[in-house]
């Protein structure tokens, strides 16, 4: 299927994502790196003022295969890291309380909620995001395949989510059987309700995910 | 493959191609409101009002300015350069828009905190502190201090009362009555996307990044707030992350933002919180009803009288008067109707997918199956018995209507015939069986529509027009109309949308998009074959307008050559049949008049007919719908694929209508209490199970060029009663106010 | 959210250290972080402001993280994960009860992050504790009052409530523990020490704010159950609107030991969704006691159950809904095949 959709805005985002890019690479080059937080000291040598449990934190995440050095507030999620340090937006922020799924991406393997992660405990570990799913040539994972075939979603916002935590059903075992794949699919919330679509494309790759 | 979700298409069906957009969407590099990356943005966070009614005494922002990191506060002392956007369709959700000091309701904006991280912001505005001098609100239906009024007589959206023959007197007399009242509570929309917006000031010119399902509206009505020329406005919203409504209108947060931005010259980003999106934009307000239905014993209806009351905020009357269509459906014989706007310290209350039908539908269908079981009338007969082709108020005739046809096909396909008609008969093992049926309808809404298409000489297209992805698969069938109208491959077409530089589109509301879009694409494609045509000689144009149908790449680049040029655009402005000369005038101007419904030379309508099992367990009541099916016929069907999922999609909200949907309020203080996705219930995975659609067959060349009815508002249309008659059915109790909840059938 | 310094340990007596050392002010203001679900949710809310975050999450590679069965019992590291429990294919032979009330809780996303321990701590899901901008809470704020009295309350307690609080214990899990006279492992300042589970949580009474019997500064380590024959009988039952990814109205956890004739040898009863903290239900397992179990004599137990409920406004269908759950568990558990 041919990318037949386009928008004038196009070129411009992706002149602000290089941008943004090399913001955040600068910051982190700027500032000395340790390899783990510890505790605030009483004054902060540097600048010789007390510190303030809000100045930047920093810490290397490792998103999709790729290592980050951030700068960040200690209150930062997962989440929030992802999409406005990162440029990474193809999670989404629904709820931001663990009530919906659109967060979902898989940390060590694992589905979890980027919004009720700090990106501080995420650090060291393997973050995925449905940017990470598919093959660096752009082949799709045989489920993004899957929703795309079954028309597993409609206004698309909880996709992302849905197709990781799609992956990671599958990979738990939880796909036995319509019903368990539902139960195991309700973590994830669907208003346009695109549910029976969504089961068919796990359905459909259940198979083709373990052959691979 | 993948059969289910690609129907067959059947008579006057286009084919069940895969989304245009669909891999943007699987792969996350699709582009939302909050995903747009600007340089270097500041981030805000709203501060609400933690009353309902009074006014703001002291506003402490001391602690909040202290947080490092914070830029601004805007409040009610430093924002009245904002100007007033008047209250209705085209323009604000609301004509509570100040911050202050007078509280009109619960979590009202009174303060918007910016700072160069969300953290911060956040922290911020947890520090901002309110002290209120507090008035005993009233909250809804039942409290002291509400202000009832004749709808017709305050609302724009109700200027025409069905009335037809004298009612009363058909009840008095009637063989057998129902007399009833019913209730519907307050929802929300709660797409899965929040409420955001992201402003960025280039100079004087404004660029706003917001879902919206209106660009030309969103443009203009922050143009008016800002007080600057609206084109140095540009609106951009390419996908919407669900809308349902709730992004139709202007509301309050957006004039803050882009004077926020202003004020720092730098680009600022707001993404509400689920629970302030709960009372800064709109909801569906909670109605009462109170039918009559009158009837002979042979099943012929000769009286419906229907009185409705809705509540809406103290300063705006909104109704959605949903008699306006309930008293066509059917061949009612006498019909009476009111309407009541019924005020009370609330937010305004706006569109809700079938913001009309959904209410009013419920208490009729739920009616009609009373009347049913009164008669001992199987309810699908009920229906056939007052079948009509005719408006039953005017005479005017229906443009089409295949209600029955619908009716028969999801009844056979439901195994109807296996009901054993009496209440709490069918059961299995420790669970009651029931199962009910109800329609479906929603009116055909086209607006006035500009499309701009150019085509090149290999056959690549650009089509153009401001109509919005809602997942509604617009992309896809507008993709469509041009790929077939100009007789090309899909994989040629590009199509742009959502963007307030392109040529406008109505809202995409009322389900118009595909109508109103499409036929003003078609305009332009086929404007795009004239000229083509003019190319040859006389004698050979008719052989050349008919090169899309022969799909000839070499006669195309021959007409090319012909005309000497690399590509042809042509931009097209389509007003439908009823709408003013100056229609699209009025549309850039972010106005639009939708014609259709009841109000043209024919009734235009689409109908559908819903089946659905509820299973309720004997000892502790849950109720779950293992199965629904439904069907329907809306004209001409652009993609049976998207087509299905919209309809199938609409009768999951139906479910969830019945059943779980209802915000709660807290009675004392008139505020939201379940104001987030744990306690605002809508349906997971777990509980849909099979869900089927029917597509039926239907032609309609009255409706619009296109051909197409709505479908989007129509399947959630009439599923709550047909979950409650199934409820009736499976324990002998009727629900008569929703949703229906296990407490409701516990003393049965 | 209140700024926070944060630090992160890699043992028990690491994080005892930490939370000792703790910058300034009340131990309130010092928390442990482990999934996050319930800490960094209220924090975002303001509802839960602490100065320092000790990230515990790499105990789960030391013993707190294990999950060990033998024949005398079980033993559920503290920092294991709820999905790992739930799927434990010893556990869901043996203790079906403990798997189901895992396996039914939340969404699988959360049951991936949130730890044993941290379930059992989590707060109450009352919409005016949750919202700060009610001024009244007397779990916040102490002596401010309570909203949810006059308010709405729907999801709201009926047993072990008290005038100053009627918020509901949310969890599934602690309804398990509590049947089957688990033991709480807690390790703090002065050593380790042990709890029986039913002492763990504090009624409101007149002091809602203090919900549970840890000292400043202790960590859960794990729970133990002892083996007992009516593990294997045993289920978790939970009703509510929606089939899944909600809180209880009313759930059951039942162990039954039955003997000829349907008779109960012995049978553990809590019950959830409908009580302040883990409920046992005593008085019902006493009337089923050596009794022949029918429909009959579990509706007698469940009216016992439910002797001294105090329902409100909204919640009133929670005494007749929690009784038929009980009644349907109780069925259901004499009908398992084994």
């Amino acid at each position: 299927m041919p990318n037949a959709t386009f928008h004038s805005v196009a070129t411009s985002v992706a002149g602000w994502s290089r941008r943004m890019f090399l913001t955040a690479s600068a910051t982190s080059l700027a500032v000395p790196l340790f390899a783990r937080t510890s505790r605030a000291e009483a004054m902060d040598p540097q600048t010789a003022r007390a510190k303030d449990p809000r100045d930047p934190a920093n810490l290397a995440l490792t998103v999709n295969g790729r290592k980050h050095q951030l700068a960040l507030d200690a209150r930062t999620t997962l989440l929030d890291a992802l999409r406005e340090r990162l440029g990474l937006t193809g999670a989404k922020k629904g709820c931001d309380h663990g009530q919906c799924g659109a967060c979902t991406v898989l940390i060590d393997g694992r589905r979890v909620l980027s919004c009720l992660t700090l990106a501080l405990v995420a650090e060291g570990r393997a973050v995925t995001t449905i940017e990470g799913l598919a093959k660096p040539d752009g082949t799709l994972h045989p489920m993004q395949q899957a929703f795309i075939d079954q028309d597993a979603f409609q206004c698309g916002y909880c996709t992302p989510g849905q197709i990781l935590s799609a992956v990671s059903c599958v990979e738990e075992g939880h796909a036995a059987n319509d019903a368990e794949i539902r139960e195991y699919m309700s973590g994830n919330l669907c208003r346009c309700a695109a549910y029976p679509n969504i089961v068919a494309a796990i359905k459909q790759t259940k198979h083709s995910m373990r052959e691979g | 493959m993948a059969a289910d979700a690609a129907p067959e298409p059947k008579a006057n069906m286009g084919q069940p191609v895969p989304r245009l957009d669909a891999r943007l969407k699987v792969t996350g590099e699709a582009r939302y409101a909050a995903d747009f990356p600007v340089g270097n943005p500041a981030y805000a966070f709203l501060v609400t009002s933690a009353i309902a009614k009074g006014r703001i005494i002291r506003l402490d922002t001391e602690s909040a300015r202290a947080v490092p990191g914070v830029l601004d506060i805007l409040t009610q002392d430093n924002t009245a350069e904002l100007k007033e956007v008047k209250f209705g369709s085209g323009g604000a959700s609301t004509s509570i828009q100040k911050l202050g000091p007078e509280i009109a309701h619960d979590g009202q904006i009174i303060a918007m905190v910016v700072a160069d991280t969300f953290e911060a912001a956040r922290e911020a505005a947890y520090k901002v502190k309110a002290t209120y001098a507090e008035d005993k609100p009233s909250a809804t239906f039942g409290d002291e201090g509400l202000k009832e009024e004749d709808a017709t007589k305050v609302s724009e959206r109700h200027k025409h009362v069905p009335k037809v023959g004298d009612a009363d007197a058909a009840l008095a007399s009637a063989d057998v009555l129902v007399d009833a009242e019913y209730g519907t509570p307050t929802q929300h929309h709660n797409p899965i996307e929040l409420f955001a917006t992201t402003c960025v000031w280039n100079g004087g010119q404004l660029t706003i990044y917001e879902p919206t399902q209106f660009v030309y509206g969103l443009k203009n009505s922050l143009a008016k707030k800002m007080d600057v020329a609206p084109e140095n406005v540009r609106a951009i919203s390419p996908y919407v992350g669900g809308a349902f409504g709730s992004k139709g209108q202007f509301t309050p947060r957006t004039g803050l933002v882009a004077l926020a931005a202003k004020k720092l010259n730098r680009p600022v980003k707001l993404v509400v919180t689920r629970d302030q999106g709960f009372t800064t934009a709109t909801y569906r307000a909670e109605t009462r009803h109170h039918i009559r239905l009158g009837a002979r014993r042979d099943g012929k209806i000769t009286g419906y009288s229907h009185e409705g009351w809705e509540i809406t905020s103290r300063p705006d009357a909104y109704v959605v008067a949903g008699v306006e269509d309930s008293a066509r459906i059917y061949g009612f014989g006498a019909v009476q109707t009111k309407v009541n706007a019924v005020h009370a310290d609330r937010n305004t209350p706006g569109f809700m997918r079938s913001p009309p039908v959904v209410p009013y539908i419920y208490a009729l269908e739920s009616a009609m199956d009373e009347l049913a079981a009164r008669l001992a009338i199987d309810p699908v007969e009920l229906r056939r018995i007052n079948d009509t082709m005719h408006d039953p108020i005017t005479g005017k005739p229906y443009s089409s209507r295949s209600l029955m046809r619908c009716y028969d096909e999801a009844a056979k396909a439901f195994d109807w015939s296996r009901r054993n008609p009496e209440p709490r008969s069918m059961r299995d093992g420790d669970w009651f069986i029931g199962l009910g049926c109800a329609t479906a309808v929603y009116p055909t809404h086209v607006g006035p529509a500009a499309a701009r298409v150019r085509m090149l000489a290999n056959g690549e297209v650009q089509v153009q027009i401001a109509a919005h992805e809602i997942g509604n698969g617009a992309y896809t069938v507008i993709g469509q109309m041009a790929a077939e109208r100009l007789g090309v491959p899909l994989s040629s077409v590009k199509v742009e949308l959502g963007d307030s530089s392109l040529p406008p589109a109505p809202v995409a509301g009322g389900s118009n998009t595909t109508a109103s879009a499409c036929s003003a694409v078609l305009k332009a494609c086929d404007a795009i074959r004239v000229r083509l045509a003019r190319s040859v000689a006389t004698t050979d144009r008719g052989r050349a307008a008919g090169f899309a149908a022969d799909n000839g790449q070499e006669m195309r680049a021959d007409l090319f050559r012909r005309l000497g040029v690399g590509a042809i655009e042509e931009y097209a402005e389509f007003i439908p049949r009823g709408g003013k000369p100056d229609a699209v005038k009025q549309l850039y101007a972010g106005q639009v008049a939708m014609t259709g419904g009841p109000n043209g030379e024919k009734l235009m309508y689409a109908f559908g007919a819903e089946f659905v099992e509820v299973r309720i367990n004997a000892l502790t009541r849950e109720i779950r719908v293992p199965r629904i099916v439904g069907a329907f016929a809306a004209g001409r069907l652009m993609n049976t694929r998207t087509a299905r999922s919209q309809y199938m999609g609409g009768m999951i909200w139906g479910i969830s209508s019945a059943l779980h949907e209802a915000t709660e309020i807290d009675k004392a203080r008139a505020r939201y209490v379940n104001d987030n996705l744990a306690d605002y219930l809508v349906p997971v995975n777990a509980d849909i199970d099979r869900v089927e659609v029917i597509l039926v067959p239907e032609e309609d060349h009255e409706v619009n060029p296109a051909g197409v009815k709505g479908i989007g508002e129509l399947a959630n249309v009439g599923t709550a009663a047909a979950v409650a008659n199934a409820v009736y059915h499976a324990i002998g109790i009727r629900i008569r106010e929703l949703p229906i909840r296990i407490e409701k059938l516990l003393d049965a | 959210m209140r700024p926070f310094t944060y630090e992160r340990v890699d043992s028990a007596t690491a994080a005892i250290a930490a939370f000792g050392a703790g910058a300034v002010g009340a131990a309130s203001e010092r928390q442990y972080l482990a999934g996050g679900t319930t800490l960094i949710d209220l924090m975002k809310l303001d509802v839960m402001r602490p100065q320092t975050v000790i990230d515990i999450n790499a105990l789960d590679r030391t013993a707190l993280g294990r999950v060990e069965t033998n024949d005398q019992g079980l033993r559920l590291g503290a920092l294991a994960h709820m999905s790992e429990v739930a799927d434990h294919p010893v556990i869901k032979r043996d203790y079906p009860m403990i798997a189901q009330s895992l396996e039914l809780a939340a969404s699988p996303q959360i049951r991936n992050m949130a730890t044993l321990g941290g379930n059992v701590l989590q707060r109450t899901r009352c919409p005016y504790f949750r919202d700060v901008s009610y001024a009244e809470c007397n779990k916040r704020i102490p002596g401010s009052g309570c909203a949810a009295l006059d308010g709405f309350n729907r999801s709201h307690a009926v047993l072990g409530v008290s005038d100053a609080c009627i918020a509901t214990y949310p969890g599934d899990f602690g309804q398990a523990l509590i049947a089957l006279d688990a033991m709480v492992e807690l390790r703090g300042r002065n050593g380790d020490r042990k709890l029986p589970f039913g002492a763990l949580h504090r009624p409101p009474g007149g002091n809602p704010e203090i919900e549970t019997a840890l000292l400043p500064g202790e960590i859960i380590t794990g729970f133990a159950i002892a083996a007992a024959p009516w593990l294997r009988r045993s289920l978790y039952l939970k009703i509510r609107d929606r089939q899944s990814y909600e809180f209880a109205l009313a759930s059951a956890a039942i162990a039954l030991d039955m003997g000829k004739n349907q008779i109960v040898q012995e049978v553990r009863i809590a019950l959830g969704g409908v009580a302040s903290v883990p409920w046992r239900a005593r008085s019902a397992e006493r009337a089923l006691q050596g009794r022949r179990l029918n429909e009959q004599t579990a509706r007698a137990a469940a009216d016992t159950a439910f002797a001294d409920a105090n329902p409100h406004e909204h919640n009133l269908f929670k005494v007749g809904l929690g009784k038929r759950t009980l009644v349907r568990a109780l069925l259901q558990a004499a009908t398992m095949e084994l």
